[in-house]
């Protein structure tokens, strides 16, 4: 058939590239993970399993993952239910606000709160100032840092999720909940939020796959020593040269969102995006 | 509608979140020091941040990477969707997810397993393994903002032109490309500003003379705290800001993104 053949020679090159530049060197990555010397073995499981920088590591990542999609999805729900009720303008306007940070470097967000954050920095200036505190706070290098730094970071994410959602509900729906006599809250949360649940599953998703692969943010808030798994990779590869631990981490990372997105696609009910 | 004054209290809060590190950086970047509020003002910084060598050249190898990368991952994608929409073929939907798998795959992960198998065992120099990472990341983006496009397309047209005696191919580049000439600009401009502004991607794959932008940012931070990092910041979102309002308001890209 003519279109068999169309159809190979259109996805055939994407795919050929796909498959030597995503598919192999990922491939070669999971089969070292089980490779010691010239056996197949788990022991590079084990050994990494076994240190507690690997543990402690693991567990704030999911941690700091599950803070930011819940602290996000907080911040989200009001944010979105205001802006989509909002005339077409302003609605644009605040729109482009929340988004415009999507367009910056994780480099230059994560920065601006490393100088709010610092010593001398304004945080701590105003603390002073009311007098909260007599000697600077140590803000920074620490797992609240990284939160703060990561919850906006993927705001817009889950901003962005939670109001296309929004919008597909017809506003009739609310109307009718509040004139049979549900108050805005209980409006809200019978009928609002569980149309939109769809949304919060895309976006939490997003966010929090977003959190436990992030690299930059962690880096520059948490430093060496508050590490998350991302930060844990770098350090052992390009600092200490250790390529086991490495590679078992990098497949820990590659392992945990494959299951989450794998998770979402059951979940989803329909498309958003 | 009646607002409630706590929902405009939290919507402030909310914004002042979004907004304040952008703020801080924009002022301390004229200050002398990281000090907030600045106790005198300067452009030392913006022409320091300029003039070093360092910065330019990263600045040079993100655009070299970025415009290529975009370029090679719509060669690949652009085929890609126009199949995936045109022909209803068995299989599609494994291939579907073959062109979108990489979006799953944690971009740290691919830097350090072509760092690993193709830079480190198999001899490839940094900057093809740089562009290949980039573009990886890119295909799924090239697919999805042309496809998009693509599904507004009545191939019709192209059915009759093709009845008229020309050959697919013309048809494809003298009808159906044209019409979703706008889908593959949105995709060019969001797939450059995306590996314009990418870090993890690179993180494993800079070596010397090959470093983008963000990175050299980055290490240059562990090193130094001035607020040179800040005009570059600065820098680094007017040209993302004003390379994107070009083209939304040349083409109106943002409805096919």
């Amino acid at each position: 058939m003519r279109n068999r053949a169309a159809v190979f020679a259109l996805t055939g090159p994407g795919l050929v590239f796909l498959g030597f530049s995503l598919l192999a060197p990922i491939a070669l990555l999971v089969a070292s993970s089980f490779r010691s010397g010239d056996a197949w073995t788990v022991a590079p499981y084990v050994s990494t399993l076994s240190k507690s920088v690997f543990r402690i590591a693991a567990l704030r990542t999911l941690r700091v993952g599950l803070i930011v999609t819940a602290a996000t999805a907080f911040l989200s729900y009001p944010t979105a239910y205001y802006v989509s009720k909002l005339p077409a303008r302003r609605r644009a306007v605040l729109m482009s606000l929340a988004l415009f940070p999507l367009m910056t470097t994780a480099v230059v967000r994560t920065f601006g709160w490393f100088v709010i954050l610092s010593r001398q920095g304004i945080l701590n200036r105003v603390l002073e100032a009311i007098g909260w505190v007599d000697r600077p706070v140590q803000f920074l290098y620490t797992e609240g840092a990284i939160v703060l730094g990561l919850t906006h970071l993927f705001f817009p994410l889950m901003l962005l999720s939670l109001i296309s959602a929004m919008e597909n509900i017809p506003p009739d729906v609310e109307e009718a909940a509040r004139s049979l006599g549900a108050r805005p809250l209980r409006a809200f949360a019978r009928v609002v939020f569980p149309l939109s649940a769809d949304g919060l599953v895309v976006g939490g998703t997003l966010v929090f796959t977003g959190c436990i692969t992030a690299y930059t943010t962690p880096a520059i808030l948490g430093g060496t020593r508050v590490l998350t798994l991302a930060t844990l990779l770098q350090q052992r590869a390009m600092t200490l040269l250790d390529w086991e631990t490495a590679t078992v981490v990098a497949v820990v990372l590659l392992a945990l969102a494959t299951v989450v997105n794998l998770a979402l696609r059951r979940l989803r009910v329909r498309g958003v995006s | 509608m009646r607002r409630s004054r706590a929902l405009i209290a939290l919507m402030l809060l909310v914004y002042t979140f979004i907004l304040s590190p952008f703020v801080v950086i924009f002022i301390v970047s004229f200050g002398p020091n990281l000090v907030f509020p600045p106790t005198s003002l300067t452009l030392n910084w913006y022409v320091r941040a300029v003039s070093m060598r360092m910065f330019r050249e990263a600045f040079v190898t993100s655009l070299e990477i970025g415009l290529l990368a975009i370029m090679i991952a719509l060669f690949f994608g652009v085929p890609a969707a126009y199949a995936l929409i045109r022909f209803p073929f068995r299989g599609r939907e494994t291939v579907e997810f073959a062109f979108t798998a990489p979006i799953v795959v944690p971009a740290l992960v691919i830097g350090f397993a072509l760092l690993r198998y193709y830079i480190q065992l198999g001899r490839l120099p940094v900057f093809p393994g740089l562009l290949i990472a980039h573009t990886v990341i890119l295909v799924p983006y090239a697919v999805r903002v042309t496809a998009a496009s693509l599904r507004n397309f009545d191939f019709l047209t192209e059915e009759a032109a093709i009845s008229l005696g020309a050959p697919p191919w013309k048809a494809f580049f003298r009808i159906v490309l044209p019409n979703v000439r706008t889908g593959v600009l949105a995709a060019f401009i969001l797939g450059f500003t995306l590996s314009f502004n990418m870090v993890p991607i690179s993180l494993f794959l800079t070596g010397p003379g090959y470093t983008t932008l963000p990175i050299q940012m980055l290490s240059y931070m562990e090193y130094y705290f001035n607020p040179l990092v800040a005009a570059l910041s600065v820098l680094m979102i007017l040209f993302t800001v004003i390379i994107t309002q070009v083209a939304e308001s040349a083409l109106g890209l943002s409805r096919h993104i």
